[in-house]
C-alpha cells in the first residue's frame, strides 16, 4: 500500500473532532496519513448538480420569469378588461372544470370496476378503455366530426330511418364532452394506481369485522382513495385547461373561445400591433391558477403512508357482472372505436358523403396528403425535434431523478419542483415564456425555439420514469460499490444509472411519442419552416381538406397508439422480471 | 489482514441520538469478533462507522495501524480497503455473477486475464464455480449471500465486515453457512467483523465477542468468558439469559427484594449445600449495599413440591415448558418473578408446584438492575 505523504495544511479539520480526544502517542503517526476533505469526496456529484441547474435555469427559469416580468407590466393589465378575455376564461374554467368532474366519476368508475371487479375480458377492456389517451385530443376531435359531421355516418344513418335531427358535436357541450373523453384514461391510471397502493388487509380487516363487499368499498377503500381521486381532478383539470386542439376544432365553429384559442388568434392574426403583453397577461394568470393547484395538492396526504401488504381484494360484482361488461363494451366500442373508424373511413373515401363501399375506398388521401410538400417537412420537422426532445430529456431527466434519490442535498426540493412543475402548466405558459425569450436568445422564429419548450413541458415525464424504480433500488448496492473501492460518483454510475437507464429510455420513448404529434405549443410557436406534424393537420383541416386532415390523423393515431402500446409492453415486462 | 483499532469512538445521529459513546475496542489480525446487542444497541451503527458510511463525532479509528478517521483524518468508504456483507446481500440485479465479484478488482485496476482467474478461484471457494454466468434473479436466498461473500472477498481485504450477513437465511441453510464461513476466515487468516442479534451464532462462532448495550461497549471476551464471568448483569441477562434479582448486599450476605432467595455469597449455605456464588465486587461490610444477582436457567435446580404442599414463598409454579435442544427451556412464576430455568432429565408440566434451589449467582453491587434489564 502506497504511503502518501500530505502535510496537514487546512487547519478547520482539526475542528470538526472538536468531541475527540486526541491520543496521545498516535498522534503523530496519523498525521503522516493520506485523507481526503469529506466535501471533495462528492465533487464529482457537485460538478453533475451545478450542469442539472444551470440547464434547469436556462430551460425552466429564464421562460417563466420572462412570462412573469412582461405579464405584470402596466399595459398588459388592459386585457382584463377586455369582455372577450372575461368570456375565454369563464369559457375555460367551465369547460376544464366539468371535463375533469366527468373524467374523475369515469376513472373512479373504471379504475374500481376493472382493477377489483370480477369482469370478464378485463385485460383486453383496459387496453381499449386506454385508447382516447394514445390518440392526441385534437386528432380525437377530427375523428368525433368524421363521425358526427353533417355528412358522416350517423346523421345519415338518423336521415335513412327519417328522422329528422341532426347531432352536432360543435361547441361548448361538444368541448367539454371531448374534453372529458380525452382526459378520463389519465384519471382512470391515477385512480387505479391509487387503489394498487391500497393495502389490502385494511379491507380484509374490515371484512373480518363484519362488514359486506359494497361497504368496505364505501367505508374503507373509497375513503382512502380520496386523494388519488383528488390527484386525477386537479390533473386533469390543468391538462384540460391548457389544451387547444379540441377548442380550436370543436368550440371556434361555435364562437366558443376560450383562452388558449384566443391567444392563438391574439398571435396569428394582425387585429393587435403587439400581442405579447396580453398573451403574458393571460399566460400569468394559468401559471397562478396551476401553481396554486399544484401547492394545494401538494399539501394533502399521498397516500404512500399506507405501507405495503396483499393485494386487494376482488369486488364480487354477483348479478350486476354481465350488464357492467355490456356497459363497458358499449363505451368501449363508442368512445374508442367508433370515432377511429369514421375517421378511417373518411381517410379512406375520396369526399366525405360518398358511400362506404368495398369499390369506394381508396389511398388517395394517404398518399397524397403524406407525399405533399407540407406534410413530409411537418413529419421531417416533428421527428427532428421530438427525436431532439427525447435526448435532451432522457439525459438531463436521469441527471435530475439520480440527483433527487441519491443525493441528500438542500436544494433537492426546488430541484424537484422545478423539474415537474411544467408538466402541470398549461402548455400555453410553455410556448408563450419561450416566445417572450426567444428573441433575446437569437433564436426567434427557428425550430430550437420548440426544441426548447418540448424539453420544458416534456422532462418530467423521463423524471418520474426513472425516479420510482430508482427509489427502490437498495442502498446497500451502492454502499457494497463504494466499499468495493468505487468512489461515490462510480458507485452511482455504476450501479444505480446503470440500473435506471432502461426506465429512462422508456421515458425518452414516451417524450418522442409525445412530442411528435403535439398541437398546442408547436402551433403558437410555429414560424415559416418549422411547422409540425400537428400543426400540418390542422392547417389541412382549416382549409378543408378533410380528407387529407384525416389521413394524416390516422397515420398519427396508429402510430402512437401501436408505439405507446409497445413502449408499455416492453416496460411491463421488465417489471416483471 | 490487519488490526482494527478504535479508540474512544463516538458517534451522535443528526436528530441528537447518541449511537455510540466511548468505544474502545480493538480487533486482533485474524480474529473473528462478533458485535452482539438487542437492536438499537449500536452494533450496526459500529460497524457502518468501521466501514466509512458513518463518521464518528469523537475519537479514533484505526484499520491495519493506519488512521482512517478522527483526529481530523477522514478515510472514505472506497479507499478502506474493506470487504461488506450486507444484510439483503446488496448484489447488482445488472451483473451476473462473475461481474458482481469481480467488480472489486475491476476499480483496482487488475488485468482481465487476472481478474477472470481471481474469481473463478474465489467463486470455487464458496462453491459456486458453475455459476459464474447466472445472473442474480436465478439464485437462490443462499447462493446470493454467497455470492455477496465472494465479493467481499475476492480483493484480499484489510478485514471483512459482516451485517447481519445470515439472518435473511432459513435455519438449516443459515447453520452450514456459519461453517463455511468460519471455515473460510480461518484458511484466508481474514479479520473480520460480524454483525449479529442471534446469541447463539456470535458465541459459537466468535473467538471473541463484544456485547453492546445502548451505544457502549459491555463487556468483551471470549464466548467461555461472558457466559463465566459477565461483567454486569445486562451481560449475565442478555447473553446467558439470567433473570435477574435485585437485592442488598449486608455482612457478605445477599437479600434479594424477592423474598424467596436469600444466601450468603462466597460460602456454602446451610439448607442449599450446593450454592456457588461467584460474586467478584460482593465484599463484606456491615453497610447495606444495593445489588443485583443473576440467576442464569442452568444455576437453578428445581426440586418436585408435594402435591399438596401449601403455596408458599418457596415454591414457584411452572408457567410454560418448552423443549428445546439441551432439555426444556421452564418458565416459572416465583412469587411474582418469572424465572428461566433449563430442566433436564424430567418433563415439568404447566401448573405444577416446585421448589427453586439456586445453586449459582453472579452478584453485582452497586447495580439496581432496573433500567439495565433484558431489553431484548
Amino acid at each position: 500500500m502506497a504511503f502518501h505523504t500530505i502535510e496537514k495544511t487546512v487547519p478547520e479539520q482539526g475542528r470538526e473532532f472538536a468531541l475527540g480526544v486526541p491520543v496521545p502517542g498516535s498522534g503523530r503517526r496519523n498525521r503522516n496519513l493520506p485523507f481526503r476533505r469529506p466535501g471533495r469526496a462528492w465533487g464529482g456529484l457537485g460538478m453533475l448538480r451545478t450542469v442539472v441547474w444551470v440547464a434547469m435555469a436556462f430551460l425552466v427559469g429564464v421562460p417563466l420569469a420572462a412570462l412573469v416580468l412582461q405579464g405584470i407590466q402596466p399595459e398588459a393589465r388592459v386585457v382584463f378588461g377586455d369582455p372577450a378575455v372575461a368570456s375565454a376564461a369563464l369559457n375555460s374554467v367551465a369547460s376544464a372544470t366539468g371535463s375533469a368532474l366527468l373524467a374523475t366519476v369515469a376513472g373512479a368508475f373504471l379504475a374500481v370496476v376493472l382493477e377489483r371487479g370480477n369482469v370478464p375480458s378485463k385485460g383486453m377492456l383496459r387496453w381499449l378503455v386506454l385508447l382516447p389517451f394514445l390518440i392526441p385530443p385534437f386528432i380525437g376531435a377530427l375523428a368525433w366530426m368524421a363521425l358526427l359531421g353533417a355528412n358522416g355516418p350517423v346523421n345519415k344513418s338518423l336521415q335513412s330511418l327519417g328522422i329528422d335531427a341532426k347531432l352536432s358535436i360543435f361547441g361548448g357541450w361538444g368541448v367539454v364532452f371531448l374534453l372529458a373523453v380525452h382526459s378520463y384514461p389519465v384519471a382512470y391510471l391515477v385512480i387505479a394506481a391509487a387503489l394498487r397502493r391500497i393495502p389490502g388487509n385494511l379491507e380484509e380487516a374490515a371484512r373480518i369485522s363484519g362488514a359486506g363487499t359494497a361497504r368496505v368499498l364505501g367505508t374503507v377503500t373509497l375513503p382512502l382513495l380520496r386523494p388519488g381521486l383528488l390527484a386525477a381532478f386537479v390533473l386533469t383539470l390543468v391538462a384540460n385547461l391548457s389544451d387547444f386542439g379540441i377548442p380550436a376544432l370543436i368550440g371556434l365553429p361555435e364562437r366558443y373561445t376560450t383562452l388558449t384559442t384566443l391567444v392563438y388568434r391574439y398571435l396569428a392574426s394582425s387585429t393587435t400591433s403587439n400581442p405579447l403583453p396580453a398573451v403574458s397577461a393571460i399566460g400569468l394568470v394559468l401559471l397562478a391558477l396551476a401553481v396554486l393547484t399544484v401547492l394545494a395538492q401538494r399539501r394533502l396526504p399521498t397516500g404512500t403512508q399506507l405501507g405495503s401488504g396483499p393485494a386487494g381484494m376482488e369486488l364480487e360484482l354477483g348479478r350486476a357482472r354481465i350488464p357492467v361488461a355490456v356497459l363497458l363494451w358499449l363505451w368501449t366500442a363508442i368512445i374508442c372505436l367508433v370515432p377511429l373508424l369514421a375517421l378511417a373511413s373518411q381517410a379512406l373515401l375520396p369526399a366525405p358523403g360518398v358511400a362506404l363501399t368495398w369499390e369506394n375506398l381508396t389511398l388517395d388521401n394517404i398518399i397524397r396528403a403524406s407525399t405533399s410538400p407540407g406534410a413530409v417537412s411537418g413529419i421531417g420537422n416533428s421527428i427532428m425535434l421530438a427525436g431532439g426532445a427525447a435526448l435532451c430529456c432522457t439525459v438531463l431527466g436521469l441527471g435530475i431523478a439520480l440527483l433527487l434519490t441519491r443525493d441528500k442535498h438542500r436544494s433537492n426540493p426546488a430541484l424537484d419542483v422545478a423539474a415537474t412543475l411544467p408538466q402541470a402548466l398549461p402548455g400555453l405558459v410553455i410556448a408563450v415564456g419561450w416566445l417572450l425569450i426567444a428573441p433575446m436568445l437569437g433564436i426567434f422564429n427557428t425550430s430550437w425555439v420548440i426544441l426548447g419548450a418540448y424539453v420544458m413541458a416534456f422532462l418530467a415525464l423521463v423524471v418520474q420514469a426513472v425516479r420510482a424504480p430508482m427509489a427502490s433500488v437498495s442502498s446497500t448496492l451502492e454502499e457494497a460499490a463504494r466499499s468495493a473501492g468505487a468512489t461515490p460518483l462510480r458507485a452511482l454510475l455504476d450501479v444505480t444509472a446503470r440500473l435506471a437507464v432502461p426506465a429512462a429510455v422508456t421515458g425518452g420513448v414516451v417524450v418522442l411519442l409525445t412530442a411528435v404529434r403535439e398541437l398546442t405549443i408547436s402551433i403558437l410557436l410555429v414560424a415559416p419552416g418549422s411547422q409540425t406534424l400537428g400543426v400540418a393537420i390542422f392547417n389541412l383541416q382549416q382549409s378543408g381538406d378533410y380528407g387529407g386532415a384525416s389521413a394524416l390523423a390516422l397515420l398519427v393515431a396508429l402510430v402512437g397508439i401501436l408505439g405507446l402500446s409497445a413502449t408499455a409492453a416492453l416496460a411491463n415486462r421488465r417489471a416483471d422480471k | 489482514m490487519a488490526t482494527i483499532e478504535l479508540t474512544n469512538l463516538g458517534h451522535v445521529y443528526g436528530n441528537g441520538h447518541v449511537g455510540l459513546d466511548g468505544i474502545e475496542l480493538d480487533v486482533r489480525d485474524g480474529e473473528f469478533l462478533a458485535l452482539l446487542g438487542p437492536s438499537g444497541s449500536g452494533k450496526t451503527t459500529l460497524l457502518r462507522t468501521i466501514a466509512g458510511f458513518l463518521r464518528p463525532s469523537a475519537g479514533n479509528l484505526a484499520i491495519g495501524g493506519r488512521s482512517v478517521a478522527g483526529d481530523g483524518v477522514w478515510l472514505p468508504p472506497e479507499k478502506r480497503e474493506l470487504g461488506m456483507v450486507f444484510q439483503d446481500h446488496a448484489i447488482w440485479p445488472h451483473l451476473n455473477v462473475a461481474g458482481n465479484v469481480g467488480y472489486p478488482l475491476k476499480l483496482e485496476g487488475v488485468p482481465r486475464i487476472q481478474i477472470a482467474r481471481r474469481v473463478a478461484a474465489v467463486l470455487d471457494q464458496v462453491g459456486l464455480s458453475e455459476y459464474a454466468k447466472r445472473k442474480p434473479a436465478a439464485l437462490s436466498g443462499g447462493q446470493r449471500q454467497r455470492v455477496a461473500l465472494a465479493r467481499a472477498i475476492v480483493a484480499k481485504p484489510q478485514a471483512l465486515l459482516l451485517d447481519e450477513a445470515l439472518s435473511a437465511l432459513d435455519e438449516p441453510l443459515r447453520a452450514r453457512l456459519r461453517l463455511e464461513l468460519r471455515a473460510l476466515t480461518r484458511e484466508e487468516g481474514l479479520t473480520a467483523v460480524h454483525v449479529t442479534h442471534d446469541r447463539a451464532e456470535a458465541l459459537g462462532l466468535a473467538d471473541r465477542v463484544a456485547v453492546l448495550n445502548r451505544g457502549k461497549i459491555q463487556q468483551v471476551g471470549t464466548p467461555r468468558e461472558l457466559l463465566e464471568n459477565p461483567v454486569n448483569a445486562f451481560v449475565a441477562s442478555f447473553v446467558s439469559d439470567a433473570t435477574l434479582f435485585p437485592g442488598t448486599v449486608v455482612d457478605g450476605h445477599f437479600h434479594a427484594d424477592h423474598p424467596g432467595l436469600r444466601f450468603r455469597i462466597g460460602s456454602d449455605t446451610h439448607g442449599n449445600p450446593a450454592i456457588r456464588v461467584i460474586g467478584e465486587r460482593a465484599l463484606a461490610g456491615a453497610r447495606p449495599r444495593r445489588a443485583v444477582a443473576a440467576v442464569a436457567p442452568t444455576g437453578v435446580r428445581l426440586e418436585p413440591a408435594a402435591r399438596k404442599a401449601p403455596l408458599d414463598i418457596q415454591l414457584a409454579r411452572v408457567t410454560s415448558a418448552l423443549y428445546g435442544r439441551h432439555g426444556y427451556e421452564t418458565s416459572l412464576d416465583w412469587a411474582g418473578t418469572g424465572l428461566r430455568v433449563l430442566v433436564d432429565g424430567w418433563v415439568p408440566k404447566e401448573g405444577e408446584l416446585v421448589r427453586p434451589v439456586v445453586e449459582m449467582a453472579h452478584v453485582f453491587c452497586g447495580e439496581s438492575g432496573g433500567g439495565e434489564g433484558r431489553a431484548a
